[in-house]
């Protein structure tokens, strides 16, 4: 069924392997959000209307903006992947760098929208929090705590964006052999797929 | 096999020379001995600190207070777990074994597999400080409940994070096994045709992916609980303690097999070896490896059974546990059933490991008892879960752990050791073992508190009998160490199969070449096939 | 189905039944592998047995030893769970007392407000613990009745019983919850139900000194301290005005005499000066000025 050590590629590099590994990496990645997204629906459940209520405070503008940022980062680096197996190496340094720019901007927003919140007093532990009352204590702290570690995957994945931009550059990642570009990419949809669902929860169910 | 003596992996040069050389080494097998080293020293810590614990329950006030020993016992469990068991045989064994025995170079991720063992010495590193700064050493035991660890003055962000950092290593060295047992088998070695070493690591490749990070998520709640006051789990701002509960023992429940899988897998590779006959139902043997991992994550509610959970919650998992508890015993019984018409050789690694099978028995058979509702009502939160966890880890997983190092001890190192000394090491420990041990189910059905820094008086007897136990246990560890730390200066140079066994690592000089096998290894048996050899 | 076992109270044989009978299986199968395992290493050892033999695998053999422990699995947790639910059902009638856990106190309040730091119920008659905790979780545990069940903050649990003898029994908390954790002990004292009646008909006479009782109780001071003379996790109150004392403060011993401002620096921190032979375990518990003077007042009264 698979084949062993000796059918690697000419390459010489194992490219099922590196796809079996990056797959369970993120499956890893899925059960760590997993936690907090069960938590999520016990909280919600326990307090339905804190919950609700404390939605409106969540700017749907810079959400939906921030949606629409990171699915098309998607895009790009979906094509820029297909350029690099073209061989259209030029065309592929843009893509990846448009794919950065839009996680830039998506941080940028996240920021403006943390410092609003933080201005109004809003934030873990804080005094008009603690009075709001549980559900909403709860709603926040969790808002906080997924939204920042999404957050933190973004800019771990610019990061690793920005280090295959120079594997690209140096033809480390060639027509030949772009599975590091192409884990990055499935990494980096799977930091869109959290999004999209974060998204929903936190701005839409009001 | 072997008539051209090769270098062996010591000898072969890198970039570096010296300790240097080693930790950059991708090297599997360099990176499974250093794990071996750190993981000795790390049991010798948790063992002094146990040893420590037992005095203190003599006598206490004598010479620790009430906090330190809250401390002392917290900090034994975690190095014990953490640092020891749950890592134990998968990065030493299965770091050293694992290539040798599917006939490939190395792991699928050679850097990957470095990163693992850097991660492993940062987490280490992380929690030792944590015993050295701010508030002292955690207070909290092993578990580290909410509300009381959000509460407590001591240090337990930092030693909470270093479990955090340990957790991730750990995902990446199953991440890595998972991954090189799928793509790197030599041609002709089917599923069917791995050691059962092998399926183990399998096994628990998995097991270390999938609970892992909920146990990650958790811990990150806690810290950031006590830091900034998420209140997730603290009922005084509408969080909830159970469900941290919940949401440790999703991952510790699994984790304990983590622990005990490739200890299995360790006792079915040494007791054919030594019966000389191929290991009886090894398709029931592999299988129920991959039982026990899966059913194993469906019954962590049985570490709660009197938190206050829903009664209907309690049946169901009570129920579950029985089921988990069937594919043990289907190992058990083959491995007994492979003795029978053997040519039985007992050597060390054979004594350790029936001793593994006994001393095994007993902690899951008292497994069941507290995985039944009615008596866990009683012995929860008592002895009697200290003697059974005991017996499963230390009586399980430990036994397994040594049978495997004198078992592969001439493979990886070249050297003999005296088999003489090994037997009585063995005798003290095994001895040492039950009696501190057995005291204990007895305190416990007595209703013996656990985490008792003073236990109520009508218990002394029963707790001096213990005590005396972990000295003969002591002395037991001393030798059976000392044993084989002159073997390395001054044991006879082990030839490349001591034991007979079949298995692909026998085939390669020891220690192993660099690069493993000179020839890529070509298989068309099973791994047990002894017909005919003596 | 009723057990044949009796022990201080319903639930014990209940307990010790399902006990016995896992124990029992256990056994017979422990010996069972470990009888084998000896017999095949002595009689087919290599001096007797060189050569060994083939023997071929048994699907039959397999099923067997699948199925067989899977029946006696469940029988076990079957047991369990019958017992359970006996244990767990709430009759009706019972007399209802909620339990306040707290570091390192018990307080059980009565239905008509009674509070006690000890457990006192009538013999033979249903009772039904209502238990919660007021900071970390702790659990209530009568080793003697075969019974715990945690206290969790916030959320309220239940545990029932029905005493058969009369008597007393040791009650621990089985839940980590730090340093005083194995001081945290109390009793449930079984008396006759004229007695229990008696008692709990009884109204604290009013007055100074039975104010100041009740609220030590209430503060859970008297968790660690006695107003008898008796030895508990901390010093007792009897005798302790105008007693003089050696308390170390930082590192360094000192004597000391107690008084008023002493008595009440010491309840604000606790931890500052502590007497020479106990843990430094005192919690700072919260309480009013007005609290305090009351408090002292009483203790002075304790000679
Ligand atoms: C190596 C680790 C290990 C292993 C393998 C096990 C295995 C098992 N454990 Fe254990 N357990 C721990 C480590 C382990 N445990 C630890 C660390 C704790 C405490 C944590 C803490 O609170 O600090 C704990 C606590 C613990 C509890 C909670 C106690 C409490 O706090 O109230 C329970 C309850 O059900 C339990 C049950 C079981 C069962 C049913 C098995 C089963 O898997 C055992 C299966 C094996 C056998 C049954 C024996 C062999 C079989 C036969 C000889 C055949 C006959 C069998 C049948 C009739 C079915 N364990
Ligand atoms: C693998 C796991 C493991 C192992 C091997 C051990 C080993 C031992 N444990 Fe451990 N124990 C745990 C895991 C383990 N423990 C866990 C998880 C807990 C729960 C913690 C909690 O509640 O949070 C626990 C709790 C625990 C308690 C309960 C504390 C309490 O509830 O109050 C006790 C009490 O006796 C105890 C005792 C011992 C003893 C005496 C040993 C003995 O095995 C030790 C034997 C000692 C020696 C053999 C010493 C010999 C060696 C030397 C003297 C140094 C040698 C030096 C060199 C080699 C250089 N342990
Ligand atoms: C968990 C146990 C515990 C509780 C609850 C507790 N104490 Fe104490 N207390 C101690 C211990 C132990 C000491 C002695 C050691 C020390 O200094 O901490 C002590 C010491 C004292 C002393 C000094 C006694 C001396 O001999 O100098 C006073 C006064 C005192 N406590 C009052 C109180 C009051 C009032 C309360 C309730 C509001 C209370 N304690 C609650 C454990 C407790
Ligand atoms: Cu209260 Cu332990
Ligand atoms: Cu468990």
């Amino acid at each position: 069924m698979i084949e062993p050590l000796q059918a690697k590629g000419e390459s010489g590099i194992d490219y099922t392997g590196k796809k079996i590994g990056m797959w369970i990496f993120l499956f890893t990645e899925l059960l760590f959000f997993g936690g907090m997204f069960l938590l999520y629906s016990i909280f919600r459940a326990q307090y339905p209307s804190e919950f609700h209520i404390s939605a409106r405070e969540e700017n749907l503008v810079l959400g939906t903006i921030n949606t629409f940022a990171l699915l098309t980062s998607s895009l790009f680096i979906a094509l820029s992947i297909a350029a690099i197996r073209r061989g259209n190496k030029k065309q592929s340094l843009w893509l990846q760098g448009l794919t950065i720019l839009c996680g830039i901007i998506f941080l940028v927003i996240k920021y403006f929208e943390w410092s609003e919140k933080i201005a109004k007093g809003i934030y873990p532990d804080s005094p008009v929090l603690l009075g709001m009352g549980s559900g909403e204590t709860l709603f926040f702290g969790l808002y906080y705590m997924m939204t920042g570690i999404h957050g933190l995957h973004v800019l771990i994945g610019i990061l690793v964006i920005a280090v295959m931009l120079h594997f690209t550059r140096q033809d480390t990642i060639t027509s030949q052999n772009y599975v590091k570009l192409e884990n990055t990419g499935l990494y980096w949809h799977f930091v869109d797929i959290v999004w999209i669902y974060l998204f929903p929860l936190f701005y839409l169910i009001t | 096999m072997n008539e051209i003596e090769e270098k062996s992996f010591y000898q072969a040069m890198g970039r570096y020379r010296g300790i240097l050389g080693w930790l950059i080494s991708t090297d599997h097998k360099k990176i499974g001995i250093m794990y071996l080293g750190a993981l000795l020293c790390f049991f010798s810590v948790g063992v002094t600190l146990g040893i420590l614990i037992r005095l203190s329950l003599i006598a206490p006030g004598m010479f620790l207070s009430a906090q330190h020993y809250n401390q002392l016992f917290t900090v034994h469990g975690i190095v014990m777990i953490f640092l020891f068991i749950i890592p134990g045989i998968p990065v030493a064994f299965g770091n050293f074994l694992l290539p040798l025995m599917i006939g490939a170079k190395d792991v699928a991720f050679p850097r990957l597999n470095r990163f693992t063992w850097w991660l492993y010495l940062a987490g280490a590193f992380i929690v030792l400080l944590a015993l050295a700064t701010g508030g002292g050493p955690p207070d909290t035991g092993w578990t580290f409940y909410a509300p009381y660890s959000i509460e407590s003055k001591t240090n337990v962000s930092l030693a909470v994070f270093g479990v955090f950092v340990l957790g991730f290593s750990s995902i990446f060295t199953g991440l890595n096994f998972v991954t090189t047992i799928h793509r790197m088998r030599a041609p002709g070695m089917e599923w069917f045709r791995m050691p059962l070493f092998v399926w183990t690591l399998y096994a628990t490749g998995w097991v270390q992916i999938l609970a892992t990070p909920v146990l990650a998520i958790t811990l990150l709640f806690i810290v950031l609980g006590r830091f900034i006051g998420i209140g997730f789990f603290d009922p005084t701002r509408g969080g909830d303690p159970i469900l941290y509960e919940h949401l440790f023992w999703i991952y510790s429940h699994p984790a304990v097999y983590i622990m005990v899988l490739p200890a299995m897998g360790i006792i079915s590779e040494i007791v054919p070896v030594f019966a000389r006959k191929r290991i009886f139902g090894y398709h029931a043997i592999a299988l129920s490896a991959l039982a026990i991992a899966s059913v194993g994550y469906l019954v962590w509610g049985h570490h709660m059974f009197t938190s206050g959970m829903s009664d209907t919650a309690r049946v169901i998992f009570s129920f579950i546990t029985f089921l988990v508890a069937v594919p043990s015993g289907v190992k058990i019984f083959n491995w007994v059933s492979t003795l029978y018409k053997g040519s039985i050789e007992v050597a060390a690694p054979l004594l350790f490991a029936l001793s593994f099978i006994f001393l095994f028995s007993i902690g899951g058979l008292t497994g069941l008892i507290i995985g039944s509702l009615a008596p866990s009502l009683h012995l929860h939160g008592t002895y009697f879960i200290v003697a059974h966890f005991h017996y499963v880890m230390f009586g399980g997983a430990g036994f397994s752990f040594f049978a495997g190092l004198h078992y592969w001890f001439p493979k990886m190192f070249g050297k003999m050791y005296s088999e003489k000394w090994a037997k009585r090491g063995w005798f003290f420990l095994f001895v040492g073992f039950n009696v501190l041990y057995f005291s204990m189910f007895i305190l416990g059905y007595e209703g013996m508190p656990r985490r008792y820094f003073e236990p109520p008086p009508q218990y002394h007897g029963w707790s001096v009998i213990s005590t005396i136990g972990s000295w003969l246990l002591a002395t037991g560890i001393l030798i059976i160490l000392s044993n084989l730390v002159r073997a390395l200066f001054k044991g006879e140079k082990a030839s490349a199969n001591p034991w007979g066994g079949r298995t692909l690592e026998w085939t390669v000089s020891s220690p192993p070449p660099r690069e493993n096998f000179i020839h890529g290894p070509v298989i068309a048996t099973d791994p047990y096939g002894f017909e005919g050899k003596k | 189905m009723p057990t044949m076992l009796l022990g201080p109270a319903n639930t014990s044989g209940r307990v010790d039944e399902t006990f016995i009978y896992i124990v029992g299986i256990s056994a017979v199968l422990l010996l069972l592998v470990t009888g084998c395992m000896i017999y095949f290493v002595v009689r087919y050892s290599r001096k007797r047995h060189p050569q060994a033999e083939e023997v071929k695998e048994s699907v039959w053999l397999e099923v067997f030893w699948t199925v067989v422990p899977t029946l006696l699995a469940l029988s076990m947790f079957y047991f369990g769970w019958v017992n359970f639910k006996y244990i767990r059902t709430p009759v009706k009638d019972a007399i209802s007392v909620n339990v306040v856990a707290s570091k390192w106190a018990w307080l059980f309040i009565y239905e008509n407000g009674k509070r006690s730091d000890v457990l006192r119920v009538p013999v033979n008659k249903p009772v039904r613990l209502v238990l919660t905790s007021a900071d970390v979780i702790h659990s209530l545990y009568i080793p003697a009745f075969r019974i715990k069940e945690d206290c969790v903050p916030g959320i309220k649990t239940y545990l029932g019983f029905n005493a058969n003898e009369t008597g007393t029994y040791d009650i621990f908390c089985t839940e980590y919850c730090g340093v005083g954790h194995s001081q945290m002990l109390s009793k449930v004292i079984v008396i006759s139900g004229e007695e229990f009646a008696k008692w709990y008909e009884t109204t604290e006479a009013s007055g100074a000194a039975k104010k100041g009782q009740l609220l030590l109780q209430d503060k859970g001071c008297l968790g660690c301290h006695s107003i008898d003379g008796s030895k508990k996790a901390g010093p007792s109150f009897k005798g302790l005005y105008r007693a003089r004392e050696t308390v170390i403060t930082n590192g360094a011993e000192r004597t000391v005499i107690v008084d008023d401002a002493y008595i009440k620096d010491y309840v604000r921190h606790p931890n500052i000066d502590i007497v020479k032979g106990y843990q430094p375990i005192m919690p700072v518990i919260p309480v009013t000025d007005a609290e305090l003077a009351l408090l002292v007042e009483y203790i002075k009264t304790l000679k």
